[in-house]
């Protein structure tokens, strides 16, 4: 159903590889509202990541459309022909990923400061108010000036959050953002998420994380074999899933 | 034959000479140093784009540069790309740098180790995580803000020890160029050689000079080196 609100629509995304051998999405069709805390879960190599990547092109998908904010840019063009600028949509998808990918080079502050002022050309000393109040928010401002490699796994994680946030993103796409971090800074980097729920941001998350899922999402999608076997409210998905390869795969995660 | 205080202060007597000819050398191996990597950066970037024609071009050429000496490639440029000597103006540089030899040294010496520092180069470029680029360009970084912004300065501090290498290794082959007539170091020797009938002293001198040449270059970069891995301290 494609409402006003919708500001991902995925028309039946497909990702091959090996000339079709290799099905990693295989027909995939959701739409993504506004305020949507959408929750992509299931086994691994079930094209989760794949999914999400595909949504900012980061993974070029072989056939299907991506239509964001009403343009759909896996297309070179759009319907009146004007030239479609791939970099302008990706500012407004911030992406969070497994292994953080801060720049090693950059201390946290130009970490944050550096899409804005060269994708946005905005001033230095506004960025960098704004970069110093998110850093603030995610209670990290004291590390403004240290080099990501001083870090912790959590702190990098908070950091990677909040250079997606300087953008200023419609929505924010996590590809697995607690995975690679030691248990006990798990929580830290879901508290920000929260937060950012909470204020009504439009999240896409893929995790391993069922207890996030089930309290924070509005919507669980279940993949499996590059297909979308089962979508829903987490109340529905968790406590009456439908699909066999749904409680299979619940049966192995939960407890 | 011997080595004698004499030979030395005979030699000493030339000193402008040498003098000339360290300017000589440093000219020529800064502007190899400033052309190569020029060059270098470009055919590393046609290797690693997607335009299929530029990947192999810049192959080639690379093969070609590295598989073949020196010292053909500049006779090549000077008795062949250069053979009408008078498209070259002839005047001299600071003086005494007689430009229509000096110039097709820069270029056969731009052409090879730009040959060799491309492949450095991408290697570096090579070595930086795929994930830096997907971030760059998930905050809407363009390519080209990508390569100048994340991966080139990553790729660049990695390779450094490398380019020092390379930048070392210009300085000592622009040596090669005397015998096309450019007055570098090595011609002031010979120069001095034919006044004195001494060689071992002159020599002596030149291998010094580029010693003092070559051993500041590869500290000078060290330092740089260092500067550039604050972000790798704990």
């Amino acid at each position: 159903m494609v409402t006003s609100d919708s500001l991902i629509q995925v028309r039946d995304l497909c990702k091959y590889y090996d000339k079709g051998r290799i099905k990693a999405l295989d027909g995939i069709s959701v739409d993504i509202n506004r305020g949507d805390v959408m929750v992509v879960i299931g086994p691994s190599g079930g094209g989760k990541s794949t999914f999400l990547r595909s949504l900012n092109l980061l993974e070029v998908p072989t056939s299907g459309e991506v239509i964001f904010e009403g343009v759909d840019i896996t297309k070179k063009r759009d319907a009146n022909g004007e030239k479609i600028d791939l970099n302008a949509h990706r500012q407004k998808m911030g992406m969070v990923f497994q292994h953080f990918n801060l720049f090693p080079h950059k201390t946290v502050i130009e970490n944050l400061m550096l899409a804005p002022m060269k994708v946005k050309k905005t001033g230095g000393e506004e960025t960098r108010e704004k970069c110093v109040a998110l850093l603030e928010r995610v209670g990290l401002a004291d590390k403004a000036e240290t080099y990501p490699i001083q870090l912790s796994g959590g702190q990098k994680q908070r950091v990677a959050i909040v250079r997606a946030l300087a953008m200023d993103p419609d929505v924010m796409l996590f590809d697995e953002p607690t995975s690679a971090l030691d248990p006990e800074m798990v929580g830290e980097v879901l508290d920000v998420m929260k937060e950012l729920a909470r204020n009504g941001m439009t999240m896409v998350v893929v995790t391993h994380e069922m207890g996030f899922a089930r309290e924070v999402g509005n919507r669980i999608l279940f993949l499996a074999s590059g297909k979308l076997v089962e979508e829903g409210h987490p109340e529905q998905i968790f406590n009456a899933p439908e699909s066999d390869r749904l409680k299979d795969f619940l049966s192995k995660v939960l407890i | 034959m011997k080595i004698t205080m004499a030979g030395f202060e005979a030699a000493w007597k030339y000193g402008e000479l040498f003098w000339q000819g360290v300017v000589c050398t440093v000219s020529l191996s800064a502007l190899t140093v400033i052309f190569g990597f020029i060059l270098a950066l470009v055919l590393a970037l046609c290797r690693l784009g997607k335009v299929r024609v530029l990947n192999i071009l810049a192959s080639v050429y690379v093969e070609l540069f590295r598989a073949t000496p020196m010292l053909v490639q500049l006779f090549i440029v000077y008795y062949v790309v250069f053979a009408n000597i008078d498209l070259i103006p002839g005047f001299k540089l600071f003086g005494f740098i007689r430009f229509n030899r000096f110039f097709p040294g820069v270029v056969a010496l731009s052409l090879n180790s730009g040959a060799y520092l491309s492949e450095i180069i991408r290697a570096g470029i090579q070595s930086i995580d795929i994930g830096q680029t997907e971030a760059a360009r998930s905050l809407g970084l363009t390519q080209r803000q990508n390569m100048r912004h994340i991966v080139l300065p990553q790729a660049i501090k990695n390779i450094l020890p490398a380019i020092a290498n390379e930048f070392v290794t210009i300085i000592k082959e622009s040596s090669i160029c005397y015998t096309i007539g450019v007055q570098e170091i090595m011609s002031a020797v010979t120069a001095v050689k034919g006044a004195t009938f001494k060689i071992a002293e002159p020599l002596i001198v030149a291998t010094a000079l580029y010693f003092c040449l070559t051993y500041p270059t590869s500290k000078i970069i060290e330092h740089f080196e260092r500067r550039m891995s604050l972000g790798d301290k704990r």
